[in-house]
């Protein structure tokens, strides 16, 4: 079975598969835009990935200001120790 | 119409295989991202899980730090008391002046002893010595 088509039937056709290859084109382009910023943030995240590893191997050692803060404390209470000690032997001193 | 049909069917194929090439090759991005925030958001838990003892740990120190930079001043202090009662001071008046005989300069009496007397006589050296005579022998 054939199908006859007029010159308008056909004339639009033609239109379609034109206006069809341009909406190709025009997806092509817009896909090709979309994968280049994707690839973009992609390089991006890799670089924040790379800094916040660097910043986790600066932060992996903060444990140890507890135990710096009670060897600071242990200064302390040897400093007080001291001030007992001088406060005994001023006294004999004086005396 | 033929070609009008083969070009339809090209024109679909086309939009379809290069929908499915695009949407392929940005899953395979997307996915690549989505790894790599998670290890990002990984990497965020374990800094703010090691921040937060900075805070509390610093504070503690500075408090500790600040008692000991205040009492530092009274041990010093206490030490330089210490140094200054212990420390001897001789007294003033307790400096001697160098020893002289309270009867001035001796004489001496072993040339009377013998009759020696130098630069006189010895008749008169033996008879009666002068005072002038005395110191020179002295």
């Amino acid at each position: 079975m054939l199908l006859a088509l007029t010159d308008t039937q056909e004339s639009l056709w033609w239109g379609a598969v034109i206006g069809g290859f341009a909406v190709v084109l025009a997806v092509a382009a817009l896909l090709t835009i979309l994968v280049l910023l994707v690839r973009d943030i992609d390089r991006r995240v890799v670089e924040i990935r790379g800094t916040l590893q660097q910043a986790a191997a600066n932060t992996s050692d903060t444990v140890l200001i507890a135990e710096t803060a009670t060897r600071v404390d242990a200064v302390l209470a040897e400093g007080l120790e001291h001030h007992l000690f001088l406060g005994r032997v001023l006294g004999k001193v004086r005396s | 119409m033929t070609t009008l049909v083969v070009l339809s069917v090209v024109d679909i194929v086309l939009l379809i295989a290069g929908l499915a090439i695009y949407l392929f090759i940005v899953g395979g991005q997307l996915e690549r991202v989505a790894t790599n925030l998670e290890e990002c958001s990984e990497l965020v838990g374990k800094i703010v899980r090691d921040a937060e003892v900075i805070e509390p740990g610093v504070e503690r120190i500075n408090r500790t730090g600040g008692v000991i930079a205040g009492a530092l001043p009274l041990l010093y202090g206490m030490a330089e008391g210490i140094v200054t009662g212990a420390t001897y001071e001789p007294a003033a008046s307790t400096e001697r002046a160098p020893a002289r005989p309270a009867s001035g300069r001796r004489r001496s009496r072993l040339h009377d002893a013998v009759g020696y007397a130098p630069g006189r006589r010895a008749t008169a050296a033996v008879a009666s010595p002068s005072p002038s005579e005395d110191e020179a022998t002295s």
